[in-house]
């Protein structure tokens, strides 16, 4: 019994983190209506700002926190200020979603060049020994993070029940144009809501960091729970934001005590999976009823302009030749960067024909590539079945959950099929590290053997070149077919507009499942390449990171285009290979590169190009 | 002229709706614009309370150049606009969406003569106002926009969604905020409601004025009878109504409202 009562007062004080970080996402999304995924950025940089003001200037730890929170909120007012607020008025929610993705990615870069990719390990405030209350072992931190959290809570409902300045930022969630109608100024309040939202963040960092191991990527991971937390509760209300977090808490610590911490996760996310089905909005539902499906339509409609044909026709050539001489002027490193490159455009294809022309946002992509790729090097290791064969079995099992997830999903759009396929990508990364007997766990699949097709190895990297850009060749030549046809049509109206679609006799379901299903078989095929490649798997190298980096490559070289994301991938692995010594200043320019493309060429890359090229 | 527009260009974009606007609002008179289905009284409503910034021309306001005004500075200057589709804050109670409505805080004086106007807010002030009747919500949105003491009043399509007996008791009402003083832009699409209740009319077609006189006249000119009121198609129940809306009105004027 006793053990039972420590496991819920530690899954409380762990749901008191989630909570916490559910807040700041609450109140942005309850203002503004968008999901800002840099949230769990401002923890990692208020946690890191106040360490070191405590280690380098030497402050008193009270004072080193409120200096971190006020200078992660002068932060935060300004990134805010310069892409977020403006961001609001240009930008469909979905393109909002991945410019909050581009800042978290920034933030993450920053940290990076500021202080190192080493882990930080925080001092607690109250040293280390944990107090006995009836029989009971407490930590002090974790009982500092309950009380922030409370004090918190607290906080914010009086201020947003209460004050004048807390009905002001409700109006603007309500109805923005009745907001400006009563004078309230609601690109201030928009500001306001980001910036207390990266204040909260920036306590819950402080008091959270010492009860962690923080390193520059932690926001992420934050990010995510935080994420998970306020999806499972009901992101439109604070009582929800609260539940989710002490619920994803309780169920973490219970899953750990008495079934396994690797699946700890795995549990979480079925829950998440099991309240977006049953109910999307989440346990408890908002006042302000904001009715996601009408808020997700593109607020600015901004057509794709396509090449000429003899332009395009010129350009296919140029490449394909191009694509045939390169690995014989290149060197050993760069020749690998492009191999990977193609093989997450791959990728890149599928999830383009889902987010691209079909309109949806897909942020597990990885976990169809880690199928693929875990398949691969499973059955060719343990069962000695052809590579071939193990990339179909790859394919199938992905196919298969390819096709679940898209049946419980079909009726959730915009935000929640991102939340849906997030906690599928998620799900997978803790499979990937849960079933260790076929992935190898968290150390990862070792000595998988070369790709062979009918006795002929692929064994040199100029090989696996040719054998890769092949394979590119061959999908974009069906894509380029399938997207002129009536199904890229169909895709296209439905992106534009489902109900119309419907009326006019697309049939949607069969649409969405088909882009859902391509996506997911050329993920699997790049994951089992990946494998291939590599000789060697491990979770981080197909995890949900991963995932945000292919709709960041997406979106940085051009959506709804065959080519732009080719160029979106050389961009974010090839460039980092050239400039070794640059590498360091990967994160931070492909968070700069995200965010900036988001805003202000909702085109990418290749839209640029294309537009300088039909001058 | 309390309101003059001149030469007023607006519109979404660079697309403009309206095209060399002018007109004017004299202090405690009720001016109606009336106007099919999309000839830009909205637009203009919305130009004029700061929503949308013209494209040429200027607003003056007692003699004080506003068009480069934020909304908020306008409210302030005593201009409050009650929009098109009432806009009320659904989620929240009666008496937050009409504290919002007070720029410069509390004021329990004009609360309580606005709940004197509408005494079901006064009932229901802790309510949720999204569970309110259409002409509920209307009589939410004119409370609203009364709480912040305007001088000026812009109405967009008031009657808009209601029944007629409502219809004709917003108007009444209407009528009634003249004498306390307040000017009335009201743009409305039920002509023969607005004229009857207005002093002077402007119609609007395809973003620009092409008639505008007192509204008695208008109201008996057989062009407008044809194309707004609906003449040779008009049954004895919309004669009786408005038969039934003058004896109110005179009524109102006994009551002094």
């Amino acid at each position: 019994m006793t053990e039972l009562i420590q496991i819920v007062v530690g899954g409380i004080m762990q749901g008191s983190i989630f909570a916490l970080l559910a807040m700041g996402f609450s109140l942005v999304y309850r203002v503004t209506g968008v999901i800002n995924l840099a949230q769990g950025g401002f923890c990692t940089l208020g946690a890191l700002l106040g360490f070191s003001m405590q280690s380098r200037l030497g402050l008193p730890p009270a004072l080193a926190a409120l200096g971190a929170v006020l200078v992660t909120s002068a932060f935060a007012a300004l990134v805010g200020r310069v892409t977020f607020v403006p961001g609001l008025s240009r930008l469909t929610n979905s393109n909002m979603l991945m410019m909050s993705a581009g800042l978290l990615t920034l933030f993450e870069g920053l940290v990076l060049v500021v202080w190192g990719s080493q882990p930080y390990a925080l001092p607690p405030f109250s040293g280390e020994r944990p107090i006995a209350v009836a029989g009971l072992l407490l930590p002090t931190q974790g009982i500092w993070v309950m009380g922030v959290t409370f004090v918190i809570i607290v906080g914010l409902w009086y201020m947003l029940a209460r004050t004048r300045l807390g009905q002001s930022l409700r109006a603007c969630a309500e109805n923005p144009t009745a907001a400006r109608l009563v004078g309230v100024d609601v690109a201030r309040m928009q500001l306001f809501s980001f910036v207390l939202a990266g204040a909260i963040g920036a306590v819950a960092g402080v008091v959270v960091g010492p009860a962690i191991s923080l390193q520059f990527d932690t926001g992420r991971l934050l990010t995510i729970s935080g994420f998970v937390a306020v999806a499972i509760g009901g992101i439109a209300s604070f009582p929800g934001a609260i539940a989710g977090g002490l619920l994803l808490g309780l169920v973490g610590q219970l899953a750990t005590a008495y079934v396994s911490s690797l699946f700890s996760n795995a549990l979480a996310l079925g829950l998440l999976l099991i309240v977006l089905i049953w109910r999307p909005s989440g346990l408890i539902r908002g006042a302000a009823g904001r009715r996601q499906d009408v808020r997700d339509e593109a607020r600015v409609w901004t057509h794709v302009t396509r090449l000429s044909a003899r332009t395009a026709w010129i350009g296919a050539f140029v490449l394909l030749v191009a694509g045939l001489v390169l690995p014989w002027v290149l060197d050993a490193g760069l020749l690998g960067a492009l191999i990977i490159t193609l093989i997450l455009f791959i990728t890149l294809i599928g999830l383009d024909v889902l987010m691209g022309y079909g309109g949806q946002i897909s942020l597990g992509q990885a976990g169809f590539m880690a199928i693929g790729g875990y398949a691969a090097g499973y059955f060719t290791t343990a069962h000695d079945w052809p590579p071939v064969l193990a990339i179909l079995a790859g394919i199938g099992i992905s196919l298969v959950c390819a096709m679940i997830l898209a049946g419980v999903t079909l009726r959730l759009r915009g935000l929640y099929m991102a939340l849906a396929t997030l906690a599928f990508g998620l799900l997978i990364d803790s499979c990937a590290i849960g079933f260790d007997d076929i992935t190898g766990g968290p150390s990862g699949l070792v000595g998988i053997g070369d790709f062979d097709l009918f006795g002929f190895a692929f064994d040199t990297p100029l090989r696996m070149y040719y054998l890769v850009l092949g394979v590119v060749v061959l999908v974009l030549v069906a894509m380029a077919g399938a997207m002129r046809s009536g199904f890229g049509r169909a895709l296209q109206a439905i992106r534009t507009d489902p109900l119309a679609a419907a009326a006019l006799g697309v049939n949607v379901v069969g649409c969405k499942m088909a882009a859902f299903a391509i996506s997911a078989v050329l993920a699997s095929l790049a994951g089992s390449l990946y494998a291939f490649q590599f000789h060697f798997l491990s979770p981080d190298m197909v995890g949900t990171p991963r995932s945000l980096e292919l709709v960041s490559m997406l979106v940085i070289g051009g959506e709804g285009t065959l080519l732009g994301p080719l160029l979106g991938s050389a961009l974010l692995t090839v460039l980092p290979t050239a400039f070794q010594p640059l590498a360091l200043y990967k994160t931070l320019a492909s968070g700069v590169l995200l965010a900036g493309c988001s805003l202000y060429l909702p085109q990418g890359m290749f839209g640029a190009l294309t537009r300088v090229l039909r001058r | 002229m309390m309101l003059e527009l001149r030469d007023i260009s607006a519109g979404y974009g660079s697309d403009a709706v309206l095209h060399g606007i002018g007109l004017g609002v004299g202090a405690g008179e009720i001016v109606t614009l009336i106007g099919a289905n999309g000839a830009g009284k909205s637009t203009l409503a919305k130009t004029v309370s700061g929503l949308l910034s013209p494209l040429t021309g200027e607003i003056y306001f007692e003699g004080k150049r506003i068009d480069r005004l934020t909304t908020a500075a306008r409210l302030k200057l005593g201009i409050a606009h009650v929009p098109e589709g009432r806009q009320i804050f659904a989620g929240m109670t009666v008496a937050e969406n009409l504290a919002l409505g007070t720029p410069r805080g509390a004021d329990a004086e004009q609360l309580d003569w606005v709940c004197d106007l509408f005494p079901v807010l006064r009932e229901r002030m802790e309510s949720v106002a999204g569970n309110f009747s259409g002409g509920q919500q209307q009589m939410l949105a004119i409370g609203r926009g009364l709480m912040s003491r305007p001088r000026l009043l812009i109405l967009d399509e008031p009657s808009l969604g209601l029944s007629p007996l409502l219809v004709s008791e917003i108007f009444t009402l209407i009528a009634g905020l003249r004498a306390r003083g307040l000017s009335v832009l009201l743009a409305e699409q039920n002509a023969r409601a607005a004229l009857s209740i207005a002093d002077r009319a402007y119609v609007i077609e395809n973003g620009r004025v092409t008639l505008s006189g007192a509204a008695s006249d208008l109201l008996h000119s057989p062009e407008i009878a044809a194309r707004y009121l609906g003449v040779g198609v008009a049954t004895a129940a919309s004669a009786d109504q408005s038969a039934a809306m003058a004896a109110r009105l005179r009524q109102f004027a006994w009551d002094g409202v």
